[in-house]
């Protein structure tokens, strides 16, 4: 793994008596997306502030390309983008004006092609001499997006990025992710739209009352714990199942009209089950297969945390 | 040292306040000539002559200084406050600024509208009075200190502020009362005893006085 981009040693935020962040300690490398999930409350933004700048940490470190913040907090801030999750506008500017101001912000001498190129990135062209306040709810996210990429940060902190924002921007913003990534972005994310992790991200790790109860990557967490459902309808109820298919442990339904298997990590593959169905010669009419969910893991990590004892394989962390 | 970071926000404090000139600009002036309206010519007559000098031309510093005060305050408080309350701030945090850069865009903004309103208001000053400058640099030097003070101070109630009943507070309850109490359009010297006393423990007197020694050559304090 090359350097890390960012990395975090027991890093903790408390506010009162509440842990909003417990003990992270999480290395994200460059060029991958992260997605950092977990139910409302569990830390997320409060992780993504105390790299930002945002929030005081109140134990731990944190190092931003190999600098640690204590000793130089402002330097690594020029690489560094930030989409946060509350929506935010300068009501004294129009969308243009705040990316040039963005842009001096970060050290960079007004670039009008930048500007143009971003906001055709954002769909926000038409809008470039609108005042903020005038833009739509979704409008103003995307603005938010547009400010966080104008100073083309090496590694980009997104916050619930598309909240509110249409399906068809929703899918442009992933491409645009992607491309990113492309050249070299790293890209950290938090989303509760898991379909959105489930298609950009390379790791994910879960959060719940400020720990991180784990981090994988996202490909072999579905292997190993997403489960992909079957479910085969029959033109005509079956009564029973022939043993060949009993001991998949698949279950009948309505009245023998339908069949369902959930194939998880360690049982037989589906495709058997399948076969044996056919091979018992039993009248299947449709079959569905669903693909493991993200959804399923999550709510599965949360309801039954793995052990924190337990050390993840150091690739992972 | 974010150069261009301080400038940018050097550079959008200043705009933010030209795209309000009506509430940030010509509001205060008005209130200024009003002042010179009212006190200048109605009372000049009753009151005659403060200090040697006629009372139009002695409140005209006063006035200059009260223009330059308030509208620092103002501009860094609520500017200050205005980005928290719009989470605007959350853009000058986490942006590679330090606090020199982002306290410097703050102030300077602010003294750049205070001082264009003190300018304007002496402007008027001249056209209604006779408005000599007796000390130009030092005038200028203790109108710029002024500016300074006040925007810094403003700073800090909109560090502070919390709700928009705070940001109120400052200027009605402290800023109003000093001002009033400064000597702006009186001598401190003429209020008998224990205000006097009090009075010489204010020191918005001492800055009103070092622009009008600046601005007329002649003080109401002994330096
Ligand atoms: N300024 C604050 N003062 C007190 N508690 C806070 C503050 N900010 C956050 N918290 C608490 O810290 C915890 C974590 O909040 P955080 O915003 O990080 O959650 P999140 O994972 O981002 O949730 P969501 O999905 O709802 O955005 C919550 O219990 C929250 O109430
Ligand atoms: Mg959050």
């Amino acid at each position: 793994m090359d350097a890390p981009v960012l990395r975090l040693e027991h890093l903790g935020k408390t506010y009162r008596s509440l842990k909003a962040l417990d003990d992270v300690s999480l290395s994200i490398a460059p060029g991958e997306i992260f997605a950092l999930l977990g139910p409302n409350g569990a830390g997320k933004t409060t992780l993504i502030g105390a790299v930002c700048g945002l929030v005081r940490k109140t134990t731990g470190k944190v190092w931003l390309f190999g600098t640690d913040t204590d000793v130089d907090p402002v330097t690594p801030r020029y690489q560094v983008g930030l989409v946060p999750q509350e929506v935010n506008f300068d009501p004294f500017f129009t969308v243009a004006e705040s990316l040039r101001i963005q842009l001096g912000y970060y050290g960079k001498r007004a670039d009008e092609a930048r500007v143009r190129e971003v906001l055709e990135a954002m769909q926000l062209s038409t809008r470039a001499d609108a005042p903020t306040r005038a833009l739509s709810g979704g409008m103003k996210r995307r603005l938010l997006i547009a400010k966080a990429l104008v100073h083309r940060p090496r590694l980009v902190f997104l916050d619930e990025p598309t909240a509110g924002v249409d399906v068809e921007l929703r899918q442009q913003l992933w491409a645009y992710v992607r491309k990113l990534r492309e050249e070299g972005t790293t890209i950290v994310l938090t989303t509760h739209y898991l379909e959105e992790a489930e298609e950009l991200a390379d790791r994910v790790g879960i959060i719940d009352k400020g720990q991180l109860l784990l981090v994988e990557n996202k490909t072999q967490l579905l292997e190993q714990m997403g489960e992909r459902r079957l479910s085969v309808t029959f033109s005509t109820p079956v009564s029973t199942l022939p043993a060949s298919a009993e001991s998949f442990g698949a279950r009948l339904e309505s009245g023998g009209l339908r069949l369902t298997y959930s194939e998880r990590h360690g049982r037989p593959p589906a495709h058997r089950l399948l076969a044996a169905l056919y091979t018992a010669g039993l009248p299947v009419d449709s079959v569905e297969m669903e693909r493991p969910r993200l959804e399923d893991v999550l709510l599965e990590v949360l309801r039954a945390p793995p052990s924190r004892e337990r050390p993840s394989p150091p690739a992972m962390r | 040292m974010n150069a261009i970071g301080l400038r940018t926000l050097f550079q959008k404090e200043i705009r933010r306040f030209l795209r309000v000139p009506g509430q940030t600009v010509f509001s205060p002036l008005v209130s200024t000539v009003l002042y010179f309206v009212v006190f200048g010519s109605a009372l000049s007559n009753r009151v005659g002559e403060i200090e040697g000098l006629p009372y139009v031309q002695f409140i005209v510093p006063g006035l200059v200084f009260l223009g330059i005060a308030n509208n620092a305050f103002l501009n860094t408080s609520s500017s200050l406050f205005i980005v928290k309350l719009q989470g605007t701030v959350v853009d000058l945090l986490a942006a590679p600024m330090g606090p020199m850069e982002v306290l410097s865009g703050f102030i300077g903004g602010a003294m750049v509208r205070g001082l264009l309103v003190g300018g304007l208001t002496w402007a008027v000053g001249a056209l209604l009075a006779h408005a000599p400058v007796a000390h130009p640099l030092l005038t200028l030097l203790v109108l710029f200190l002024s500016a300074y003070a006040f925007a810094m101070l403003g700073f800090l109630a909109g560090l502070w502020a919390e709700k928009f009943e705070q940001v109120n507070f400052w200027p009605t309850f402290i800023m109003l009362p000093l001002t009033f109490l400064g000597g702006v359009f009186y001598s401190v010297k003429a209020l008998p005893g224990f205000w006097g006393k009090v009075s010489l423990l204010n020191p918005v007197v001492y800055m009103v006085d070092a622009v009008r020694f600046g601005m007329l050559g002649r003080s109401v304090m002994s330096p």
